[in-house]
């Protein structure tokens, strides 16, 4: 990040997760993102979580593709795995499968997700590993320095789309929601409370958890996705909207102009290690679980 | 004591049990006790009735390559023999069907292809395959039965392999084909042979429970059980697939996990993450899977996490020849990635070696932390083989260097730069051993850093010489006698196998050779091959693949001059080809100016 | 000649083989097929007795090594028995079911062993020694010094004896009409040759029938012969030598003609203009005795496949009738064949 300028670690949030008594999950390396990066408010919101579910750090293995937002783990005091551009969740799967025990976060950029990643994205999702799987959206590839990402929108220009971009951006909850995806959420960085309450109940969900977390690059984008830009579209799912109802989570999906936050669809079933021990029970003649 | 060594192909299609009949062969002749090494060729298309060869070699001596010539052919079906008929020798036997149900024409029955010097055995066999069993799908069986009969071979394996191929099926189906198999049997027994094929009596001593037959794949996942796999991914690719499909069986009864991933790179990606998360993990694929791979590859070598992945190679580039047997991806499983990422690479040159290799990447992976490639070939990977397995589990179940007690409170590195440049490790979930790795450079904590590359890169590098020394297994050998010989062959994979035949007959004829073979193709063992090449006049580096890759390594690594055969057949090498190259060879070293 | 000609040989011996050697010179081009009943290469069955003591591998025993089936493209059908010669459609039938062609054919099938039909019952406990499994057999059931009992006695059977004699076996002969066929022996001749047979430590049985051929009890000799005036000997293998019957079945209902053997004039062309005949299978027309009548032995029948093979090639040459060969004692009193002569 040559010409950027130094990152700042600021001395009042510094002040502030001092205060919450988080800071031990925090490592000591200070984050390397932008003043202002919306993912600030969202390592403060995954310690509050991990803070809140009591989780032992030792326990907590933190997965990431390449961007910005998957130099994550560096900022975490907790096991952590920096892997490639867009490989976070079958990393994260042989983990979970290595060990049950472990609370898993799979982390990466809009692009590490649905462009380089996106293969994977509908096999852990289909089989439940039972992961949280926190895809930070800022609409563009930061770490490369602003290209287009596929959740860029239209007519958005970019060093790689001089010309405006015209690819229509993918829709990424819907994506979700049509893999059977056991959890959906969405988030917004510039609500750090609604944050981390998403996240703390995307690590409690038993099963492949997704949440979707709307986040600014302050940096590289100065029309689209900005704070003021989402602070007016982003709104609250309704009150009344029930979880378990799939249609009615496809239809708020669907509403791209206001984003919906909260919990969009929820649902119990087997995790990946449920199936792999049906399978051992299988094997070995035991009676399967009913 | 004879010693045996008969070669029989079994030739017919799909629906004639041709590889149903040679597997039965085959492993009668090892429950019998006799060394067997065997190799099936298939129809390419998957549906159809197309043309199966079983081939299977015979030994009193464990033999590692097929002999270009059978001594029996076996037909069930004379379309597909006949072009087959050229390939036994002369003197040798040819079985056929003297009794076909339609008639025709001229030249479709295989009596009139057999050359001059090869024998008929003309067997009614439908008619007996009717008489015995009501129908005639154990036509495959009564030319067994004779086969045995005439070569005077015990029926008892016979008996128990057929009653264990049939166990699952209705009683009667066992019933009628032994009784198929005794009819004809008497009828060869009772045959005048004229051919002077004799089979010795078997080395009785290895009779046990731990020898085995088995493929190259099969001993790849004993190899894997032994060693204690706990988590296996894997995408389907030929001719690897039969590796995952076993442990897709066997890993769960030991209580094992196994995930069929979205593509290759998820299989190592996986692999990896469980290797970081402190269990034993694989992944098998070919050629075209492991070019998928080689990015993963490389963050396993950056971030020194254990990890096994076999490869079995096939005709290449790209999807390449699927079916076809080829050692055309050395390049890319020892250089293959972004940067200077060392890696182990073994390449076994026989089925027992398979196992060791694949149990002892285990160890590898874990000690150095390391990604260890295996490559095997599809002619490796698909043969059989009898095997000794030792008795005793030859694999240690955990080699990891871990952080010891006395570490423990102390701010912890885990890159370290120790001594052997290895790093103590912990695994997530232990106390007080937190860190991070990543695919960038980084220092000795795990935290991104660029200045200590040179560092860093040495200490990759250095602490993977120390495979070369790993207890108990070879990595390079020497067979044909030591001191200055006139030739050397140096060779490595299944290639070894025509290799080791073709230097002892050229040793008989009188030619002064040896070989030796290399089973570390990375890092790879420059000084021993130097020393072997100082005793050599002329050196012949045969291999399966275009510009000779593994040449292309030891000229690198030795200056001392050598001769390359390089073929790309799609089938194993040929023992006359390697044996031509040797004479020229010789002829070269004792007289020079020919040249 | 033409080229795309296709020789067909039914039989594998001394006949058919001279008759391939001349087809091919004098059609290079030609395709030559000899079809078999047996599974070996010609070998020389005269040298047979040689498997009691030298060699017992058949390699010895080919006339030709097989490089020569292999440059002269002779392909040799072995395991292959015709079962039918359809003359006008000129295809013949193999007894596993496949159709050959033929351009000519040659019928060069020789002669199976003459059994009477009072003995046909106990042919499973009789031993022949025609062809080279067979004598292998004989030789491994013998044990040595050994007893065989000799039905007939014909050359082939007396040059057999003469061998197991100088090895030490005991033979007995069971003296038959057919003893030393195909010689035409007169009574005094007889007498004389059976005494030579005897000094030569033959023992002659004569004037007897076969009664019974048993299994020998266990422990026993193998054979256990009774004869209709009570006599019985134990032996240790019984073989009949009794001449030779033309191998033609095949050829009923080919349309060419036939008695015995097959019918051919001088030419040894048969009744039928492209199928030709030669060796112990053919009776050739003799105007001196006006009949058709047999030439038996190695070179009578070799030169009939070479005037065959020239004759299907364009040539009009004629066999000559030569003269019988005669039976004789040496100075040493012991019994000479001419058909024992071989080249
Ligand atoms: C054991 C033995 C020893 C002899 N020793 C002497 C000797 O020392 N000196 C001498 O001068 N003569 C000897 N003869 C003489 C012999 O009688 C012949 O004259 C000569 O062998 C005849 O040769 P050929 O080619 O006509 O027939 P053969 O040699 O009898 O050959 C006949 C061939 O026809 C084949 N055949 C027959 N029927 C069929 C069929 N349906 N389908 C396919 N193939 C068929 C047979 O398989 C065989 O290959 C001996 C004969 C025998 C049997
Ligand atoms: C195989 C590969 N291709 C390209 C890159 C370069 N690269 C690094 S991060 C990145 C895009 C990051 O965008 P995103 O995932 O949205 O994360 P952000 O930086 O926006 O958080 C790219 C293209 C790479 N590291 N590896
Ligand atoms: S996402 Fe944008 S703002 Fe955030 S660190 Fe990257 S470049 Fe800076
Ligand atoms: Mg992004």
């Amino acid at each position: 990040m040559g010409n950027l300028r130094q990152p700042v670690y600021l001395e009042e949030k510094l002040e502030q997760v001092r205060e919450s008594g988080r800071l031990n999950i925090r490592s000591k390396s200070l984050p390397t993102w932008c003043p202002g990066c919306g993912y600030f408010s969202i390592v403060d919101g995954v310690t509050m979580a991990i803070n809140h579910l009591q989780i032992h750090q030792k326990d907590v293995t933190v997965v990431s593709g390449i961007g910005c937002a998957s130099r994550f783990p560096f900022f975490l005091d907790t096991y952590g795995f920096h892997t490639l551009h867009g490989r976070t969740l079958p990393v994260a799967t042989g983990i979970k499968v290595a060990n049950d025990a472990l609370t898993v976060l799979a982390i990466g950029g809009d692009g590490d997700a649905f462009a380089i990643g996106g293969a994977h994205i509908p096999h852990a999702a289909r089989r439940n590993v039972d992961i949280t799987y926190l895809v930070f959206d800022n609409g563009i590839y930061g770490l490369t320095k602003g290209q287009t990402s596929p959740t860029s929108v239209l007519g958005f220009t970019t060093s790689t789309s001089p010309y405006e971009n015209q690819d229509r951006p993918l829709n990424p909850l819907l994506m979700m929601l049509s893999y059977d995806t056991s959890w959906i959420g969405q988030s917004y960085a510039g609500d750090p409370r609604h944050l981390s309450d998403m996240i703390t109940q995307a690590i409690a969900h038993r099963g492949f958890s997704y949440l979707h977390i709307l986040s600014p690059c302050v940096t590289f984008d100065k029309t689209s996705k900005t704070y003021s830009n989402l602070k007016a579209q982003v709104q609250l799912l309704p009150d009344d909207h029930d979880s378990s109802d799939k249609i009615a989570a496809i239809k708020h999906a669907m509403d791209v102009d206001n984003p919906p936050i909260g919990l969009f669809y929820k649902e119990n079933r087997p995790t990946l290690s449920d199936n792999l021990d049906l399978i051992v029970d299988k094997a070995r003649g035991r009676n399967a679980r009913a | 004591m004879t010693d045996t060594d008969i070669q029989l192909m079994f030739c017919g299609s799909a629906g004639d049990g041709t590889i149903a009949v040679g597997d039965i062969f085959k492993r009668a002749m090892a429950k019998a006790g006799y060394k067997v090494i065997a190799f099936d060729i298939y129809p390419p298309e998957i549906r159809g009735f197309g043309k199966c060869i079983s081939r299977v070699r015979v030994t009193s001596r464990q033999a590692y390559s097929l002999k270009q010539q059978s001594d029996v052919l076996v037909s069930l079906n004379d379309s597909y023999a006949i072009p087959h008929v050229t390939e036994i020798r002369d003197f040798g036997s040819v079985i056929y069907d003297q009794a076909p149900i339609a008639p025709m024409a001229e030249g479709e029955h295989i009596s009139g292809h057999l050359l001059p010097g090869q024998l008929p055995y003309g067997l009614r066999i439908r008619e007996i395959s009717d008489q015995t069993t009501g129908g005639s799908k154990s036509k495959n069986i009564v030319a067994l039965g004779y086969l045995a009969g005439l070569y005077g071979i015990k029926g008892d394996p016979f008996h128990q392999i057929i009653q264990e191929k049939f166990q699952h099926k209705d009683p009667s189906i066992s019933e009628t084909n032994l009784r198929a198999f005794d009819t004809s049997y008497d009828e060869g027994a009772s045959t005048f042979r004229l051919d002077f094929i004799e089979l010795g009596t078997p080395e009785r001593q290895d009779v046990g429970n731990k020898v085995q037959m088995m493929t190259g794949n099969a001993a790849v996942v004993r190899g894997c059980l032994d060693a204690g796999l706990n988590n296996f991914f894997g995408y389907p690719i030929t001719p690897a697939t039969s590796i995952m499909e076993s442990l897709a069986t066997e890993l769960p009864r030991r209580g094992g996990r196994i995930v069929q991933t979205e593509d290759e790179i998820s299989a190592i990606a996986a692999t990896i993450g469980a290797g970081y998360a402190g269990t034993r993990a694989a992944t098998a694929t070919s050629g075209p899977g492991l070019a998928l791979m080689i990015e993963m590859l490389g963050l396993g070598v950056m971030a020194e996490v254990p990890s096994v992945i076999f490869c079995s190679q096939r005709g290449g580039p790209s999807t390449g020849m699927p079916t076809k047997t080829e050692q055309s991806d050395l390049h890319l499983a020892v250089y293959g990635g972004a940067g200077d990422a060392q890696r182990i690479v073994l390449a076994p040159t026989n089925v027992e070696g398979a196992y060791k290799c694949a149990g002892k990447a285990f160890e590898m992976a874990e000690k150095y932390q390391t990604p260890v490639i295996v490559l095997l070939d599809l002619y490796l990977s698909n043969r059989y083989e009898t095997v000794v397995l030792p008795r005793q589990n030859p694999f240690e179940a955990d080699s990891s260097k871990y952080r010891s007690h006395l570490e423990r409170g102390v701010a912890y590195n885990r890159f370290a730069l120790t001594e052997d440049n290895i790093s103590p490790r912990t695994i997530p979930g232990e106390e007080g051993g937190i860190h991070t790795i990543t695919g960038l450079e980084h220092n000795e904590m795990g935290r991104p850093n660029d200045q200590i590359h040179s560092k860093m890169s040495e200490k990759r590098h250095n602490k993977l010489l120390q495979a070369f020394d790993h207890p108990g297994i070879t990595i390079h050998k020497r067979f044909g006698g030591e001191g200055k010989v006139d030739v050397g062959i140096l060779g490595w994979g299944s290639t070894f196998g025509e290799i080791f035949e073709a230097m002892l007959m050229a040793q008989a004829e009188g030619i002064n050779c040896s070989a030796m073979k290399v089973v570390m193709l990375s890092p790879l063992p420059s000084q021993p091959i130097k020393e072997f090449f100082s005793d050599c006049g002329e050196i012949l580096i045969p291999e399966l693949n275009y510009e000779g890759q593994f040449a292309n390594l030891v000229a690198s690594a030795v200056s001392q001059p050598f001769t390359r055969l390089n073929r790309v057949p799609g089938v194993p090498m040929q023992v006359e080809d390697i044996l031509n190259q040797i004479r020229h060879l010789a002829d070269r070293v004792k007289s020079p100016t020919a040249a | 000649m033409a080229s795309t000609e296709h020789y067909v040989i039914i039989g594998n011996g001394v006949a058919g083989n001279e008759a391939a050697c001349h087809l091919r010179q004098r059609d290079p081009e030609s395709r030559i097929t000899i079809i078999t009943a047996g599974r070996l290469l010609f070998y020389s069955r005269y040298e047979l007795p040689r498997v009691f003591h030298e060699s017992c591998d058949w390699r010895d025993f080919l006339v030709n090594p097989i490089e020569y089936y292999v440059k002269n493209r002779i392909n040799v059908r072995r395991n292959s028995f015709v079962t039918h010669v359809d003359a006008h459609r000129k295809t013949l039938n193999l007894a596993h079911k496949e159709e050959i062609s033929y351009s000519q054919l040659l019928v060069a099938s020789g002669g199976a062993s003459y059994l009477p039909a009072e003995l046909s019952d106990f042919a499973p406990l009789l031993n022949h020694f025609n062809l080279y499994s067979a004598a292998c057999k004989v030789r491994d059931i013998l044990p040595s010094k050994g007893k065989i009992v000799m039905l007939g006695g014909d050359v082939l059977g007396l040059d057999l004896a003469r061998n197991l004699l100088k090895e030490g076996y005991k033979i007995i002969l069971v003296a038959t009409e057919q003893t030393f066929w195909p010689h035409r022996v007169d009574s005094d001749e007889r007498a004389l040759f059976l005494g030579a047979l005897r000094d030569m430590g033959v023992e002659v049985i004569e004037e007897v029938k076969i009664e019974q051929i048993q299994e020998g009890a266990p422990g026993m000799s193998a054979r256990h012969v009774i004869f209709d005036d009570g006599r019985e000997i134990f032996a240790d293998v019984v073989m009949p030598f009794l001449g030779l019957l033309p191998a033609a079945d095949f050829m009923m209902g080919s349309g060419v003609d036939f008695e015995r053997g097959l019918l051919v004039s001088t030419n040894l062309r048969t009744t039928d203009q492209n199928i030709w005949a030669a060796g112990d299978v053919c009776q050739i027309w003799s105007s001196q005795e006006n009949q058709y009548r047999f030439y038996y032995g190695w070179k009578n029948v070799k030169k009939m496949g070479e005037i065959a093979a020239r004759n299907m090639t364009g040539d009009d040459i004629l066999w000559e009738t030569a003269t019988d060969h005669k039976m004789y004692l040496d100075e040493n009193k012991q019994i000479i064949s001419p058909y024992w002569e071989h080249d």
